[in-house]
This record gives C-alpha cells, sequence and structure tokens, in this order.
C-alpha cells in the first residue's frame, strides 16, 4: 500500500508544482495509468509507453519530431548516451578536442545527438542569472518537410515513414554517398566500416512499438520534447513567449515554418529548435535550401547548350558538301 | 529572391545581443561552432573524377560520330568509326568507376530499383544504362561494318547511334547538376552555368580525342577541318562559362577553394585555363584565321584539351570538398536574401 501512496504523493507534488515562483511552468500531464506500473521490474513493455513518458498515444499516419528547447538544456548528454545504447552505436573518436566540453564534436555516421557547449564571452565579469552564459545545444537530423538526402537518394534507401520521419533503410542503401552533400545541415554520413549512409531515425523502431525516442525520453530537464508536430509547435510558440516575458529576448524558434532554417523549399523541420543566439554560433544555417531545387533550370541549361554544340557539329561536317 | 530580415528574438529587444537596437539583426561577422565544418564533405575523389571525364566525353562522342554519319562527306566515316568505339570505351569504364566508388559496390544494381527525378545521381544512373547498351549496339554494328562492309552493320549502327546521341547529351551535362544539385557552396553557386561547363568541356574533349584517333587512322582533309571547328566552338564556350562561373563563384564569396586551397587553385590556373582551354583554343583559332594546319600542333591542342579536361573534374571534385568543410563558406552562403534556389517545384510537398 505504501507504493500507492508514495505515487499518489508524487501526482500530487507535480501538479502543485505548475506556478513555480511566479513564473509560468508548462508540465506535462501525468496520466492516471502510470500508477498501474510501480514494479522496479516489470513483467513485459508497457503498452503505448509513450503515453506515460511524452504524454503521447503514437498513431501511424500523423507527423512527429523534436522540439529542442536550448534554453533548458544543461549538457549532460544523456541524449547522446541514451541514443547510443538504444541504437548500440560505437563511440567515434577518442579524445579531447579542447572545445569546451564538447568532445564528441559532430553529429556523424555513428552519433545522431550531439550536444554542442558555446560558451559567450563576458561569462568571467559578469554572470546574469540565465544559464552564466554557457549556451548548450542538443544536435539532431532535422527530419526535413522536403528533406535533401531523401530526394538526393538513387535507391530508394531513404524513405519517409509513416511518422513523417526519414529513415535509411540498411538492407537497401549501396553507399553511394550521395545524400552526404546533399543534406543541407551536414547530419547524414557513410561509414567505412559497414559501407552505408546512417543517421538519426527519430528511434523508428521504437515508435512502431509506441516508446518515445530515447533520446527524449532520457532528456532530464525536458530540453528534447517529442511529440506530434502540431502539439510541438504550439508548445514552442508558448514557451517563446514565455522567455519573452520573463526578459530572455534573444529567444527565437528554428525551424518552423516560415521562420530561420525553413527556407528554400524545405517548409519545415520536424526536429526544430529554440535558439538563443543567431543559427550561425551552433552551426546551423540561417538561411538554407533543398538542393533538389536546383537540378530542372542547371539540366535544362544543359541540354540547350548540348543542342546548340550538336548544331555546331552539323554546321562543321555539312560545311563544303556539296563538292563531295 | 528578397526575404526579410529574419527574427532572431523579440523585435522590441533595444540593443545587445542579436540586436543592433534599429530593429535590425546584427549582420553576419563570420561566427561558427569552432570552425568545425557545417556541411559533410563528399567522398568523392579520383574515381569519380575519372567519370566526370570519362562519361562527358563518351557521351559528346556519340553525338560527334552520329552527325559526322548523318551528315558527313564519304570521308568522313572515319570520325563515325572513332566516335563509336570512344563512346564504347567510356561507356564500359564509366560504371566500373561508379561502382568501384560505392562503399557497398555488390549493392549497385540498387540504383535500377526506383528512377527519381530530383536525384541526379538516379537520373544519372539510368541514362548511363541506357547510354551503355545503346553504345554497344552501335559500336556492333560499327564492328560489323568495318569487317564485312555490310549494309546491315552502318543502318544498326545509325539507328541505334541516334538515341545513344539522345543519351550522350545528357551524359555529357547532367553531371554538372549531380555537383550543384548539393549543399557546397562551390558547386551550388554555379548551378545554373555547370551542367553548360561540362557540356562544353565534354565535346571539346570528346573532339580532341576523335582528332587524335583519326589523325592515327589517317583521316581526310574535311574530317580534320570540321574536328578543329568544333574544338574551336566547343573551347570559345568552355572559355566564356568558365569566365562566368569565376565571376559567379566571387559573387556569391564561393571562391576560396581556388583562392586558398594551394593545389587546387594552381591546378585550375594552369590546368583548367592554361591546358584546358587557352592553349587549344590559341592552337585552332590560329590554324583557322591563317588556314594553315600543322599535325604536330593539332595533336598538341588535342593533349593539352584532354589533360585540361581532365584537371577540370579534378578541381571541380576536390574543390568542392574543400569548401563544404569550410564552415563560415557555407554560414555565409546560407544567408538570407542570398539562397541560391532553383525553381522550388521539383517534387516538393505542400505542407498543409
Amino acid at each position: 500500500m505504501s507504493a500507492v501512496n508514495y505515487a499518489e504523493t508524487e501526482l500530487q507534488d507535480a501538479r502543485s508544482r505548475v506556478h513555480l515562483e511566479g513564473h509560468p511552468v508548462h508540465p506535462l500531464p501525468v496520466p492516471e495509468r502510470a500508477l498501474q506500473y510501480r514494479e522496479s521490474i516489470l513483467a513485459g513493455i508497457i503498452p503505448h509507453e509513450a503515453e506515460l513518458t511524452a504524454g503521447v498515444t503514437i498513431t501511424p499516419g500523423q507527423s512527429y519530431g523534436f522540439f529542442t528547447d536550448t534554453s533548458l538544456c544543461i549538457g549532460c548528454k544523456a541524449c547522446e548516451v541514451a541514443c547510443k545504447e538504444w541504437n548500440n552505436l560505437p563511440a567515434d573518436e577518442i579524445g579531447l578536442t579542447g572545445q569546451s566540453y564538447d568532445n564528441t564534436g559532430r553529429l556523424s555516421a555513428l552519433t545522431w545527438r550531439h550536444v554542442e557547449f558555446i560558451e559567450q564571452p563576458g561569462r568571467a565579469t559578469s554572470m546574469p542569472a540565465f544559464q552564466s552564459h554557457w549556451l548548450m545545444m542538443s544536435d539532431v537530423c532535422k527530419h526535413c518537410a522536403n528533406a535533401g538526402c531523401l530526394e538526393a537518394c538513387p535507391t530508394g534507401a531513404l524513405f519517409r515513414t509513416e511518422f513523417d520521419t526519414v529513415v535509411v533503410q540498411q538492407d537497401v542503401c549501396n553507399g553511394c554517398g550521395y545524400c552526404v552533400p546533399s543534406c543541407p545541415f551536414g547530419v547524414i554520413e557513410t561509414n567505412k566500416l559497414d559501407g552505408k549512409a546512417h543517421k538519426c531515425t527519430l528511434c523508428y523502431d521504437r515508435l512502431k512499438g509506441g516508446l518515445e525516442p530515447a533520446c527524449a525520453k532520457s532528456c532530464p530537464t525536458n530540453s528534447i520534447q517529442f511529440g506530434p508536430l502540431d502539439d510541438l509547435t504550439r508548445r514552442a510558440e508558448q514557451r517563446v513567449k514565455d522567455l519573452h516575458a520573463l526578459g530572455v529576448d534573444n529567444a527565437y524558434l528554428y525551424g518552423t515554418r516560415g521562420g530561420p532554417g525553413a527556407t528554400g523549399g524545405i517548409g519545415r523541420l520536424n526536429a526544430f529548435f529554440l535558439l538563443l543566439d543567431r543559427p550561425e554560433a551552433y552551426n546551423l544555417p540561417a538561411a538554407p535550401t533543398l538542393p533538389s531545387t536546383r537540378v530542372r533550370s542547371g539540366l535544362l541549361a544543359g541540354l540547350a547548350t548540348m543542342a546548340g554544340l550538336t548544331l555546331a557539329a552539323v554546321a562543321a561536317f555539312a560545311a563544303g558538301r556539296r563538292d563531295r | 529572391m528578397s526575404r526579410e530580415t529574419p527574427m532572431y528574438g523579440r523585435r522590441e529587444a533595444r540593443g545587445g545581443g542579436l540586436w543592433s537596437g534599429d530593429g535590425q539583426t546584427v549582420p553576419y561577422s563570420g561566427e561558427s561552432y569552432y570552425g568545425r565544418p557545417a556541411l559533410k564533405p563528399s567522398h568523392y575523389r579520383w574515381l569519380i573524377t575519372g567519370y566526370l571525364f570519362a562519361g562527358g566525353l563518351a557521351g559528346a562522342s556519340q553525338i560527334i560520330a552520329t552527325v559526322a554519319d548523318l551528315v558527313g562527306r564519304r570521308g568522313d566515316r572515319g570520325v563515325v568509326r572513332a566516335g563509336r568505339y570512344v563512346a564504347l570505351l567510356g561507356a564500359l569504364v564509366s560504371p566500373i568507376f561508379l561502382i568501384l566508388d560505392l562503399h557497398t559496390p555488390k549493392r549497385w544494381y540498387n540504383m535500377m530499383r526506383i528512377f527519381r527525378s530530383s536525384s541526379p545521381m538516379s537520373i544519372g544512373s539510368w541514362t548511363l544504362a541506357a547510354f551503355g547498351t545503346l553504345s554497344g549496339v552501335a559500336a556492333t554494328g560499327q564492328v560489323l561494318e568495318d569487317l564485312t562492309a555490310a549494309r546491315v552493320g552502318r543502318w544498326t549502327a545509325r539507328l541505334a547511334g541516334i538515341p545513344a546521341a539522345v543519351a550522350g547529351a545528357v551524359m555529357s551535362c547532367y553531371t554538372g547538376s549531380l555537383l550543384s544539385a548539393t549543399s557546397v557552396p562551390f558547386w551550388a553557386a554555379v548551378y545554373r552555368l555547370l551542367p553548360p561547363l561540362f557540356g562544353t568541356s565534354a565535346m571539346s574533349t570528346a573532339a580532341a580525342a576523335t582528332s587524335l584517333a583519326i589523325d592515327a587512322a589517317g583521316a581526310g582533309e574535311h574530317a580534320r577541318r570540321s574536328m578543329e571547328k568544333i574544338a574551336l566552338v566547343a573551347s570559345t564556350g568552355e572559355l566564356a562559362l568558365t569566365l562566368a562561373c569565376d565571376w559567379e563563384w566571387r559573387r556569391r564569396g564561393a571562391a576560396t577553394p581556388l583562392n586558398e586551397h594551394p593545389k587546387v587553385g594552381l591546378a585550375y590556373r594552369f590546368g583548367v585555363l592554361g591546358l584546358g582551354i587557352v592553349v587549344p583554343l590559341f592552337i585552332h583559332a590560329i590554324q583557322t584565321l591563317t588556314g594553315r594546319r600543322s599535325a604536330t600542333a593539332t595533336r598538341l591542342a588535342s593533349i593539352s584539351a584532354l589533360v585540361g579536361g581532365f584537371i577540370q573534374r579534378a578541381v571541380l571534385t576536390f574543390g568542392g570538398n574543400s569548401s563544404a568543410a569550410r564552415a563560415e563558406d557555407y554560414l555565409r552562403f546560407t544567408q538570407p536574401g542570398q539562397e541560391v534556389s532553383g525553381n522550388g517545384r521539383a517534387g516538393q510537398r505542400v505542407l498543409a
């Protein structure tokens, strides 16, 4: 009985914290069904576990994504670890980069979450209450609405899932590597060890099993939020308003429709971000473009040139033809 | 193209951070995340350089052969023969280069699994398959004609050669789209110029290869003069397009591989411009203007054009990889209002 009381107290506690020192807080609803799973070791997987961990019922046919709120990130790298563990990804290089606490360095074929650490000047002399001028950001594949990698893929290995995410089919990819320079965000990469392209799958396997993606589930500050895109966007817009009200004027969304990052035919990013400095500070392009928009006009110009050269060749061979 | 200044945060914010205080965002001044690459460079190296060269050369050779076959004189048969065989040779080595470049070569046939019009890699795979097959049939017809002088040989070659030449036109220029339909500034900046540039270069190298072949086989005066005219036109076009690319690279701030990468810069000035364009153009122009021809000078022009054409593909390949690795280049290239975007209709979803 004590276990039930404990869980109920926890629930009460969470509900009472809705307003923290007068600042608006938006806790995720804690569903009553959570009380059914009190044991430390469960008999099997929890059906629709994402309902308990993210308040989301995962339904095929809906658009899902990540809202990565960098104002909440504490740089714990739990997302990196959770991703490596769930997806069974080995470490990249082992060593020190000398770049703040970032020894991961970059997203790669083997690293699908990457926490950036940006130590901003002014920290030593003045320490404003907000994050001490230290920006952290957990980067990930953007799962673009119009994805450069997918449109470049000649084998159909890259495809759009029933959750509106972009995934590489490892049994189809032949490692041509064309998706790599096509990605406007430098995310996807080929792995020399197995000869295929790899990137974040937005935990396609977990979504199919009703589980929240590993990184989002492990995030202790809810900096990484998983959910249906409309819902996430609403939450993100509210968060920006709240931050502005708190005096964090620099907060803005990167990757929502019409915003920076969702330009040039890309449409929107299913994994979008709340940023606190200009996109370039995080190595994100301010106004990227969808590479495949450049195919048609270039190809037509090339074919017109070939038609002209062919006519020149016709003229060259036809010249003086009468004195055959 | 014109776009509003992006809203980085609240517009009412007065000074500090991202805002200069007059309602404008502070302009980009070159910052990046520790200078780490914002893009992943391609893995393309010498095999792809070889394909960009051989594929284009083969495609344009088939065009030359077909034109010589249809409108040439009896004395131009040597051009037809040379063009068909060069095209076959190119069509044979091209898939070898491409398959060897795959990280999983044994799965090459997955290229034939789908057709995707938004991917030049897919367009190219199917074009190469068609070009290779048709060029094989045309060359078989040519062998038949050469060995037995049978009419059926010439007609087989002719019937396969016409569609092969059409595929050859795509082969000549699509590789320009292959590079420019990526995010790499050095390639994307010249997306309308690169396919025509590769097309003219394909034609000048094909003319050079064919010219060397007919020279060895002992061709007639009309054939030689025709080849010189084609080379002259192609090289002139190549010069104009190279200068246009140069201008565009500088305008878009994407010229750094040429200026700051020592080997690429050197190869560009001496190989691409010097050997590939100026030397052959000079020789062909002098010979055309004076009406006097030297077999040695023509041979020199041809070899120079071939070497320069290969170096051009290498400069484009390696220059692109160098460009992709420079964070500041890409982040500057993607500033609002500077976007290099085509018609934006290529198979895109309409968002609800």
